[in-house]
């Protein structure tokens, strides 16, 4: 079929080419999975409104969405770096704590609900965001906020006779 | 000489059923226990399942929640790469070809390789 022979090679090749200067720069995010896991719940609860824009602006962009849609991408790295930047100057010390947790623990999150009520406690005491899991059945208490998690192998998240800081 | 005759008072009678003692408790007993075991466990496997699809529900929406923020950067570098594709094919070329008949965005099947490496 076809003539010409594919080439490969085996190095990485790079583009270093920047986006031209009309286009407003944008520092990008960085962070590896464990942190952004830790802080999607957050990122959701002040993002939300820029990330239903942007995905709906792609949808209506009908395949012209990269192109189309980089303003309100831009607003959604933004505000996702926003959110992280507050964490790491108010919750440091119990942000980490949690996303190591999930890095050691294979990014489970039931296995790390102490860390996790800790770094909530503080985020939402600071920063006012609070971690909510929408279309949860409402006569039961969420999941990230039960006593006893039945699939950790951590004796319990929280424990009764522990004051909860 | 005398006949063989029953001994007086007729035989003994003769033991044809087995004389073995039944052990354990009543059949009945075993079953209501598997009945009550077999509850407890499966109202323990509800209660996991029901646990285990609030915490995929948590799963997707954490991932929900990050989804806009990748696409974007992803899109970003998309963007990025074709608009330098474009300026160097119009550096080499002379005019902006344009490969297919539509506007929309497609994500490159090929890549160019470059003649030296860059180094990053």
């Amino acid at each position: 079929m076809s003539t010409r022979q594919p080439r490969f090679n085996q190095q990485v090749l790079l583009d270093t080419t920047p986006l031209p200067d009309s286009v407003p720069k944008v520092t990008e995010i960085g962070a590896s999975s464990a942190p952004l896991l830790s802080a999607s719940f957050f990122i959701g609860a002040r993002c939300g409104p820029y990330n239903d824009d942007y995905m709906k602006c792609k949808e209506d962009a009908h395949g012209r969405g990269e192109i189309d849609c980089m303003k309100e991408g831009r607003k959604v790295t933004r505000c996702a770096a926003s959110v992280l930047d507050d964490i790491n100057k108010n919750c440091l010390e119990e942000f980490r704590k949690h996303w190591q947790c999930l890095e050691n623990n294979n990014q489970q999150l039931w296995h790390c609900r102490r860390p996790e009520q800790l770094l909530n406690k503080c985020v939402f005491d600071k920063l006012g965001l609070e971690k909510k899991i929408p279309g949860a059945p409402e006569n039961e208490t969420p999941v990230h906020l039960r006593k006893r998690q039945i699939f950790s192998h951590n004796f319990s998240s929280i424990r009764e006779d522990e004051p909860q800081t | 000489m005398a006949q063989d005759l029953p001994p007086v008072g007729g035989y003994e009678p003769i033991q044809y059923k087995r004389n073995l003692p039944a052990r354990g408790f009543r059949p009945s007993y075993y079953l209501a226990a598997m009945g009550i075991i077999m509850t407890y466990g499966l109202y323990r496997t509800g209660q996991g399942n029901r646990e285990q699809n609030e915490l995929a529900r948590e799963k997707m929406w954490s991932r929900i929640h990050l989804i806009p923020m990748l696409q974007a950067e992803e899109d970003r570098d998309l963007v990025r790469r074709h608009w330098a594709d474009k300026a160097r094919e119009k550096e080499l070329m002379g005019a902006e070809l344009k490969v297919y008949h539509s506007d929309r965005f497609v994500r490159p099947t090929y890549s160019i390789s470059p003649s030296s490496v860059t180094k990053e």
